[in-house]
C-alpha cells in the first residue's frame, strides 16, 4: 500500500492554473506543471482501502489502489501498465472526468479526497514522455471486419479493443476530422488537440483504419455496411440537442453551443482566422449552467466578449455536498471551473421568457424572470421580470438523443422510449451484429462512461465474432451510478 | 519424477484418465525400488495443464494406502499453484513429506529483480518466503494442537465443503464433506478456465491485464465477490442514517440475492411458504421483542474506539438488547448511569483467555459473562491488540502495559478438559449469581459434541459462531479457511442437543456476518433463538471496511485509538437503533409470511427451509444441503424451556454471606472460623460479589471479613475476591485459588500440625492467580505449574512453582522464595518477578532482563517477605530477613524489558514536564 499515514500528514493540493491573466490571452490548457516529487506524495495519501469506493465509483473499474502506490514508490511503467489495463484513454479521462472516483474517496469522508484524477494525468503523460506508449498490434488478425460509427471516446475505445482482439476495424466520421465530442465538443483550453492526434496515431500504427468526413446513411448505406462488415457498432453519440422554443427564437444570434464550439476549436489551432460566430466586443449570454455553458464561456473570453452572463434554472447548489447527495455518490455541489475562474457571472433561478431582437432581425436583448420551484415546476416570481443586453444566446441545454439521422432508419435498430438505440443485456440493438455504445445507447452521460461503453460493447463484439473474448467489460448497459 | 499434468482438450475425462496413470506410474516406480517420489507440475503449455496440486497429492497417497506401499516412498511436491500457508498446510496434510513451491519462490526473486520490493536480495526474498510458510504450517498445527509434522503429515485434520462424495471417496478418503459438491468434471472445468489465462484460445490480446487482480481480501470490481460491497455498504449506511427502509430493502436484497455469487450456504436456501397458512404482520411479536434476542459481537475496547464501543451500548440499552465488552475489560465509569439516563454497560462481559480487566467488579456489572473458548474471524488464536494501539488509556483498562502489544493466549490457562470448563462456569456464576454464563464456541465439524458438553456443564447460553466473523486485524492465515459457516455448525448443534435431551436447558445463539432479517430467520429455523451482529452495526457506525484495524489508522474513527482520528468518529446510536429495528421489521415480515406469531415458535423447524431452490451455477450443481435439515425424532422442545442447576444452593458462601452481614451492612469487622473440604469448591468468590454488589469496585478496607479456614479446600479458592474480603487456609488446596483475585488477600500455610518442610512440599495445585488483577496471594509452600498467569496487578509470594510462571503477566509482582520451573516469564510484558537463586536457564528471556536487584525495590521487597513470615510463619522468609544483607544477594530481579521502557519514560516526563500519555506511546512504540 502507499504511505499508510499519508492521509494524515499530507493535504490535498492539486497543480495550480496559471494565473487568468495570462491564461486568457491564448488557447492553451490552464494547469501549471507539478513536480513528480509533489504528485508522489499526493498518491501517498491513498489509504489502500479494504473496500476501494473509488474503483467502485469509476465506470472503468480503474485500479486506482495500485497504481496510486506504484507512483508513490516511483514507478511509472507498471503504472501506466495497470493503467492502461482498464482505459484505453487515460490522457483524455485524466483531463475531462468530472471524477466520481474522487466524490466517492473514502479520504473524501472527511477530509479532502486524494488526487486520483491528477495522478491518472501524469501517469500517462510521463508514459508518452518517455516513449512508453507504444502501438500494440494485434499477434494474429481474425479475418472478421468492424465498422465503428462515429468517433468520439466510446467508439475510439470499441475500435481500439476491436483492432487488439484482432478484428479488422475501421471508424466512421462524418466530421472532417476523427474525434467526435473530443474534437469539437472540448475547447483547446480543456485539451489540446495534439493530445487527441498522438493517440490517434497510435490507433493507426495498431491497424485501426479511420474514415473521417463520410456521412454513413447518406454517402454509404446502412445496407452497403452490413454488407462490408461482420459487425457494426453505433456510437454516434447523443448529439440532439434540446432547444429553447420561446418567442425570438428565430433573431440571429440566438445559436446552440455546439453551433458555436467547434468554431472556436478551428479559431484556436489556427485553421480560420476568425469564427464566423464571434463575439468579440459583443455581449453574451449562456443558458445552461453545466459543463458545456463553461466552455462557451471560456471560448468566449479568449474571443474577447465584451460582458458573458451565464444563466441557469436551478437555484444555487451548495457549497458542501447535501445531505440528499451522501457520500460515495456523485452531487450537484457549487462547482468553480477554469472558465468561471476567468469570469464568474453566474445567474441561478433564472428562466429566459423571450429573446429581444431589432428591426433587422438580430438580438439584442433577452428577458428573464426569477422562479421558483413549487409543486414540483419551475413557477415564474411576479415582478422579477428584468432584460439582459444580449448579441449573443448560446443554448447549453443539454441533449436529449441520438440524432434521427438516414442510418438509424436504414439499419431499422429501435429506439426506446427515451428516444435513445434500445438494446440487450450484450449491447445489441434489434437488429443481430448491430451494437450501440455510448451516449446513443446510454443517453447523455460522462466521457468515462463513454470509454466503458466502448470497451464493453467491444467484448460483447468479440464474442459475437468467435463465441469467446478475453476482452474486458468493466459495465453492463444497465448500470448506472451509485445513487441513493 | 512424475508429471502431474493433463490435456486441456479432453476436459474431465483427461483429467481422470492422467490420474489413472499417475497410480500406474507411482506404483512401478516403486515396483523398481524408488524411494522418493517427485510429483511435478513443471513445464505446463498451450495443451497440458498443470494438475491442481492437492488433486494430485492426495490422488497418489490414497492409492498408495490402498495399495499398502504408502510407507515406502516419500512424496515431494513440486507445485506452481502453492503460494499460501494454508496451501503447504493441505499439501501436508494430504501426505506430502516435502513441498517446493518452485512458482512462488521465482515470484519473489522476479519482485526484487523488478525493484517491487527492495532493499533485499532476491535470495533473502526466497528464503524469508520458505520461512514464512514454515512459521505459517507450525502456527496452523498449534492451532490444531498438533506439535510434530510427522504427527500432522497425512493427518486430513480438514473438512471439505463442496466437494462430491464420489471425489471424496476416490481421491480425499476420510474427508469430512457434508454438504456434497463437485465432481472431477468441474474441478477440470475451473483448471482449464485458469489455463486459458495463460493461454487464451483466441491467442493473447496486447493491453490487456496480464493476471487477474484478485480481489480475496480486498474487494475488486472483478474480483472475488464480497458481501459487503460498495454498494451495500454505503445503503446499509445511508438507509440507517436516514431512517429509510426502502433503502435499507435495497441494502437487503443485494445481501440476500446470491443466486449468481454464491456467497453462502443460507443463500442457497429458501423458505416454505405455505407449510402454515400466512398471517398478517400484525399478529407477530413487536419488533421490541425480537431486538430483545439481539446482541452485538464481542469487539473490545482497544481494538475499537471508545466512541465506537459506547454508541454500540448505548443503542443496545435503549433497545433492550445486549452489547458486548470484548475481551478488552471495561472502565468501571460505564457502569453509572449517564446523565442523559442512557448507559454506556455493555451487559455481555467477556471473560477470554486474557483475562483483561476481568474483576469483580466488572462480574458483578454484567448480565450474561461470556467464555470465549474461539472466535470465528480467528478460530485457535487469541485476540490480538498491536502495541501501537494500546494507548495509556487502553492500557489502564486492561491492566496492561502502555504500547506493549497484547495476545490472548490460544488456550484459557484455567481450561485443559471439559471438566476445568464446568469449573470455570461454575466460578463465573458464582461471581454473579444474576448472569447467564454464555460459551462461545466457533462452528466446524464435532461443534455438536461440544455442544452438548457444554450444555452438560451448566452453560446458560452456548453460542455458535460462523467462520466468517469479521475482523480487520485477523492474520491472514486465520481469515479464510480456519472454521466452518454457522449454517452447518448451527445445525450440527441443534440436532445433537435435541438427540442428547440436553436441547431445553440451555440458549442457543448464532452469529457470523448476519446482516439481514433473512439471515435471522434462518438461524432461528436451524435452532438458534438469540443472535449476534458485529459487522453490520459497526458498518452502520460509520466502519467502511479499510481492513486496517491493526494499523491504528482507521480513518473513521471506529478501530483507531489515535485521538485525531476518533474525533471522525460519526456514529450515533440512533443509527445502531434504526438498523435493529429494521432488521427485526424483517424478521416480522417473514414470520408472518411462514405463519408464525413469535420468533421463539419459529425455533428449530427445519422444515421451513427448502434446499431444492434452484440455483443456476454450475459450480453448485453437486450441492445436498439436506443433512442441515434433519430433524431428530423427538418430543422434547426445540428451544430454551428450562434453567441450568448451576448447584449454588450447597455452597458454602451461603454460610459465610450470612455470618458476613454486619460487614456487608455496616462494614463492622467480622471473623468466621469454619472447616473446609475440597467439596467446597469457589469458596469466598459469592461472598465477594456481595460485597462489590453493595460496596462497589473499590470493596471494603482490608480485612474486614477476616475467614479461617481449616482443611483441604476445593478448586477455584478464593476466586475473583475483592477487596475487604480475607482468606486464611491452614491445609492445602486445589487448583485455581485466587484465580482472578481482585482485590481480596488470600493466605495459605499448611496445618498447624503437619511437621514437614513447607519449602520442599506442594501446597496448591495449578494455575493460581491466573488473570489477578489486584490483591494479594501469600502461599507458604510450593505450587504447581502456570503461577501467575496473565497477573496484571496482584502481589503473589510462596516457596516455590512449576513450569511457566509469570506467562503473560502485565503487572504486579511476584515473588518466589525457592526454585522456579521452565519457561519462567515467557510473554511477561509488565510488572516484576523477583527470585530467590534464580537458575537463568530457566527463564524465557525473549522479553525480560535478569538484574540484580535495584536500590529502589530493596526496602519493598524487605517488608513484603518480612510480612509474609508473619502472616504464614515462613521459615525461608524469616531466615532471610534475618541475613538481609546477603539475602539480596541472592535475590535476582526478572523485569519485562518494554515495561522497564515505559517506567522510564513515565518518570523522565514526570522529570521533564512532558505530556505522560504522548512520550509513553512516543517510546513504546519507536522504541
Amino acid at each position: 500500500m502507499a504511505d499508510p499515514k499519508g492521509f494524515m500528514t499530507t493535504e490535498r493540493e492539486t497543480p495550480t492554473r496559471r494565473p487568468v491573466d495570462v491564461r486568457i490571452q491564448d488557447w492553451r490548457e490552464v494547469y501549471e506543471p507539478q513536480s513528480f516529487e509533489h504528485l508522489q506524495k499526493q498518491a501517498g495519501r491513498c489509504m489502500d482501502c479494504g473496500i476501494p469506493f473509488c474503483h467502485s465509483g469509476c465506470p472503468l473499474g480503474n485500479l486506482i489502489p495500485e497504481w496510486n502506490d506504484l507512483i508513490w514508490r516511483g514507478d511509472k511503467t507498471e503504472a501506466i501498465n495497470r493503467l492502461h489495463a482498464t482505459n484505453n484513454f487515460p490522457e483524455f479521462t485524466g483531463r475531462l472526468c468530472p471524477a466520481p472516483c474522487e466524490t466517492a474517496c473514502v479520504v473524501a469522508i472527511n477530509r479532502d479526497a486524494v488526487t486520483i484524477k491528477q495522478v491518472e494525468l501524469r501517469t500517462i503523460e510521463e508514459a508518452f514522455d518517455n516513449g512508453e506508449v507504444k502501438p500494440l498490434a494485434p499477434d494474429r488478425i481474425t479475418g472478421k471486419t468492424v465498422a465503428v460509427i462515429g468517433s468520439g471516446p466510446a467508439g475510439l475505445a470499441a475500435a481500439q479493443q476491436l483492432t487488439r482482439a484482432g478484428h479488422t476495424v475501421a471508424v466512421y466520421e462524418r466530421a472532417d476530422k476523427i474525434g467526435g465530442l473530443l474534437r469539437y465538443g472540448i475547447p483547446e483550453f480543456k485539451m489540446e488537440k495534439h493530445i487527441l492526434d498522438r493517440r490517434l496515431v497510435q490507433m493507426e500504427k495498431e491497424g485501426t483504419r479511420f474514415r473521417a468526413g463520410v456521412d454513413v446513411g447518406v454517402e454509404l448505406t446502412g445496407a452497403d455496411l452490413r454488407k462490408k462488415y461482420d459487425a457494426i457498432v453505433l456510437a454516434v453519440g447523443a448529439t440532439k440537442w434540446r432547444d429553447l422554443p420561446i418567442p425570438g427564437r428565430e433573431f440571429k444570434g440566438v445559436y446552440q453551443a455546439m453551433e458555436f464550439l467547434p468554431w472556436g476549436n478551428k479559431q484556436a489551432l489556427g485553421e480560420i482566422e476568425v469564427s464566423p460566430i464571434n463575439v468579440a466586443g459583443k455581449h453574451v449570454v449562456i443558458l445552461g449552467g453545466g459543463d458545456t455553458g463553461a466552455d462557451c464561456l471560456g471560448t468566449s473570453i479568449r474571443q474577447g466578449a465584451a460582458s458573458i452572463t451565464q444563466l441557469e434554472i436551478m437555484p444555487r447548489p451548495s457549497d458542501e455536498r447535501p445531505d440528499s447527495q451522501p457520500w460515495p455518490t456523485y452531487p450537484m455541489i457549487y462547482r468553480v471551473s477554469s472558465a468561471h475562474e476567468e469570469i464568474d457571472n453566474r445567474m441561478f433561478s433564472v428562466s429566459t421568457e423571450e429573446f429581444l431582437g431589432d428591426a433587422e432581425g438580430n438580438l439584442r436583448a433577452i428577458r428573464i424572470v426569477e422562479t421558483r420551484f413549487e409543486n414540483g415546476k419551475f413557477e415564474p416570481v411576479e415582478k422579477s421580470h428584468k432584460e439582459i443586453r444580449a448579441d449573443f444566446v448560446f443554448l447549453a441545454l443539454g441533449f436529449t438523443g441520438p440524432e434521427q439521422s438516414d442510418l438509424i432508419s436504414q439499419l431499422e435498430v429501435k429506439l426506446d422510449d427515451r428516444g435513445i438505440i434500445a438494446r440487450n443485456a450484450d449491447f445489441e440493438t434489434s437488429e443481430e451484429g448491430i451494437f450501440v455504445a455510448g451516449d446513443a445507447g446510454r443517453g447523455q452521460s460522462l466521457i468515462v462512461w463513454a470509454i466503458a461503453e466502448g470497451r464493453s460493447a467491444a467484448a460483447a463484439v468479440d464474442k459475437y465474432l468467435t463465441g469467446e473474448t478475453q476482452l474486458p467489460s468493466p459495465i453492463e448497459p444497465t448500470t448506472r451510478q451509485l445513487m441513493v | 519424477m512424475i508429471r502431474g499434468l493433463f490435456f486441456v482438450a479432453d476436459g474431465g475425462d483427461s483429467l481422470r484418465e492422467r490420474l489413472e496413470e499417475i497410480k500406474a506410474e507411482v506404483s512401478q516406480a516403486i515396483n523398481d525400488g524408488a524411494h522418493i517420489i517427485v510429483l511435478s507440475d513443471r513445464d505446463a503449455d498451450a495443451e497440458e495443464a498443470p494438475i491442481p496440486s492437492l488433486l494430485l497429492t492426495s490422488a497418489v497417497h490414497h492409492h498408495l494406502i490402498r495399495e499398502k506401499t504408502r510407507t515406502k516412498v516419500g512424496l515431494v511436491i513440486e507445485a506452481g499453484d502453492v503460494r499460501e500457508v494454508h496451501h503447504v498446510a493441505l499439501l501436508i496434510g494430504y501426505g506430502a513429506a516435502a513441498v517446493n513451491p518452485y512458482l512462488a519462490m521465482e515470484t519473489a526473486e522476479d519482485l526484487v529483480l523488478q525493484g517491487v520490493i527492495t532493499g533485499i536480495t532476491p535470495e533473502k526474498a526466497v528464503r524469508n518466503l520458505i520461512k514464512s510458510l514454515g512459521k505459517g504450517v507450525l502456527k496452523v498445527m498449534s492451532k490444531m494442537g498438533i506439535s510434530t509434522i510427522a504427527s500432522y503429515t497425512g493427518a486430513q485434520v480438514f473438512e471439505a465443503i463442496g466437494l462430491s462424495q464420489e471425489l471424496v471417496d476416490e481421491y480425499f478418503v476420510g474427508t469430512t464433506s457434508r454438504l456434497g459438491g463437485v465432481n472431477l468434471d468441474v474441478i477440470a472445468q475451473e483448471t482449464i478456465a485458469r489455463h486459458h489465462i495463460a493461454y487464451p484460445p483466441g491467442g493473447a490480446i496486447p493491453g490487456t491485464k496480464r493476471l487477474p487482480i484478485g480481489g480475496e481480501y480486498q474487494w475488486r470490481r472483478e474480483g472475488e465477490p464480497h458481501l459487503f460491497d460498495p454498494e451495500t455498504v454505503f445503503t446499509l449506511q445511508h438507509s440507517t442514517r436516514n431512517k429509510r427502509y426502502d433503502v435499507f430493502k435495497r441494502y437487503t436484497d443485494r445481501v440476500n440475492d446470491q443466486s449468481t455469487r454464491l456467497m453462502t450456504l443460507r443463500g442457497l436456501f429458501g423458505f416454505n411458504e405455505g407449510v402454515r397458512p400466512a398471517i398478517s404482520i400484525d399478529e407477530v411479536e413487536s419488533a421490541s421483542e425480537i431486538i430483545k434476542r439481539f446482541s452485538t459481537g464481542a469487539m473490545s475496547y482497544g481494538s475499537i474506539s471508545q466512541e465506537a464501543h459506547e454508541t454500540l451500548a448505548i443503542a443496545m440499552n435503549r433497545l433492550g438488547g445486549k452489547s458486548n465488552t470484548g475481551e478488552g475489560g471495561e472502565d468501571p465509569e460505564r457502569y453509572l448511569k449517564m446523565a442523559s439516563g442512557d448507559s454506556k454497560r455493555s451487559a455481555i462481559k467477556q471473560v477470554a483467555s486474557g483475562r483483561f480487566g476481568v474483576t469483580s467488579d466488572y462480574l458483578v456489572n454484567s448480565d450474561d459473562i461470556q467464555i470465549k473458548i474461539a472466535q470465528g474471524a480467528k478460530p485457535g488464536e487469541g485476540g490480538q491488540l498491536p502495541g501501537n494501539k494500546v494507548y495509556p488509556w487502553i492500557a489502564k483498562v486492561r491492566y496492561s502495559t502502555p504500547g506493549v502489544g497484547l495476545i490472548s493466549p490460544p488456550p484459557h490457562h484455567d481450561i485443559y478438559s471439559i471438566e476445568d470448563l464446568a469449573q470455570l462456569i461454575h466460578d463465573l456464576k458464582n461471581a454473579n449469581k444474576n448472569a447467564r454464563v454464555h460459551v462461545k464456541l466457533v462452528a466446524e465439524v464435532g461443534v455438536g459434541t461440544v455442544a452438548a458438553g457444554v450444555s452438560k456443564a451448566h452453560a446458560d447460553v452456548v453460542l455458535i459462531s460462523g467462520h466468517d466473523g469479521g475482523t480487520g486485524a485477523s492474520p491472514l492465515t486465520s481469515l479464510k479457511h480456519a472454521g466452518a459457516p454457522w449454517e452447518l455448525g448451527l445445525a450440527e448443534t441443534q440436532q445433537t442437543l435435541l438427540l442428547n435431551n440436553l436441547r431445553d436447558r440451555i440458549v442457543v445463539q448464532a452469529d457470523g456476518q448476519l446482516k439481514t432479517g433473512r439471515d435471522v430467520a434462518i438461524a432461528a429455523l436451524l435452532g438458534a433463538e438469540e443472535f449476534g451482529f458485529a459487522t453490520a452495526p459497526l458498518v452502520v457506525s460509520g466502519c467502511i471496511m479499510m481492513r486496517v484495524c491493526h494499523l491504528d489508522t482507521c480513518p473513521v474513527g471506529v478501530a483507531t485509538q489515535n485521538p485525531e482520528l476518533r474525533k471522525r468518529f460519526t456514529g450515533k446510536p440512533e443509527f445502531v437503533e434504526t438498523f435493529f429495528e429494521y432488521i427485526a421489521e424483517e424478521v416480522r415480515e417473514i414470520l408472518a409470511s411462514l405463519g408464525f406469531k413469535t420468533l421463539l415458535e419459529a425455533v428449530g423447524h427445519v422444515e421451513f427451509l427448502d434446499t431444492k431452490r434452484a440455483v443456476d451455477h454450475w459450480k453448485a450443481s453437486g450441492l445436498d444441503l439436506s443433512p442441515l435439515l434433519t430433524r431428530p425424532d423427538v418430543t422434547s422442545p426445540l428451544h430454551n424451556t428450562s434453567a441450568q442447576d448451576h448447584g449454588l444452593d450447597a455452597a458454602l458462601d451461603n454460610q459465610l454471606i450470612s455470618l458476613s452481614d454486619a460487614a456487608l451492612k455496616n462494614k463492622e469487622l467480622v471473623r468466621i472460623d469454619l472447616p473446609v473440604r475440597n467439596v467446597n469448591r469457589t469458596v469466598g468468590t459469592m461472598l465477594g460479589a456481595e460485597i462489590t454488589r453493595k460496596h462497589g469496585g473499590a470493596g471494603l478496607p482490608d480485612d474486614t471479613i477476616d475467614v479461617t479456614l481449616h482443611g483441604s479446600a476445593g478448586q477455584s479458592l478464593g476466586a475473583f475476591i475483592p477487596r475487604g474480603l480475607t482468606i486464611r487456609l491452614y491445609g492445602d488446596s486445589n487448583d485455581y485459588v485466587g484465580k482472578g483475585i481482585s482485590g481480596g488477600r488470600i493466605i495459605v500455610r499448611p496445618d498447624e500440625k503437619s511437621t514437614f518442610n513447607s519449602f520442599e512440599n506442594v501446597i496448591a495445585g495449578n494455575v493460581i492467580g491466573y488473570g489477578a488483577t489486584s490483591g494479594q496471594i501469600m502461599i507458604r509452600g510450593v505450587v504447581g505449574e502456570r503461577f501467575c498467569v496473565r497477573n496484571s496487578g496482584a502481589t503473589a509470594i510462596v516457596e516455590g512453582i512449576g513450569d511457566h510462571g509469570c506467562e503473560y503477566m502485565t503487572g504486579g509482582s511476584v515473588v518466589v522464595l525457592g526454585r522456579t520451573g521452565r519457561n519462567f516469564a515467557a510473554g511477561m510484558s509488565g510488572g516484576r518477578a523477583f527470585v530467590l537463586d534464580l537458575d537463568p536457564a530457566n527463564v524465557n528471556t525473549d522479553m525480560v532482563d535478569i538484574l540484580a536487584l535495584p536500590e529502589d525495590q530493596k526496602e519493598i521487597l524487605r517488608s513484603l517477605i518480612s510480612d509474609f513470615a508473619e502472616e504464614t510463619g515462613s521459615v525461608v522468609a524469616s531466615e532471610l530477613i534475618k541475613d538481609w544483607d546477603s539475602a539480596i544477594k541472592r535475590i535476582s530481579l526478572v523485569m519485562p524489558r518494554d515495561y522497564a521502557r515505559v517506567l522510564d519514560a513515565m518518570a523522565r516526563a514526570t522529570r521533564e514536564g512532558l505530556p505522560v500519555d504522548a512520550l509513553v506511546m512516543e517510546v513504546a512504540v519507536n522504541g
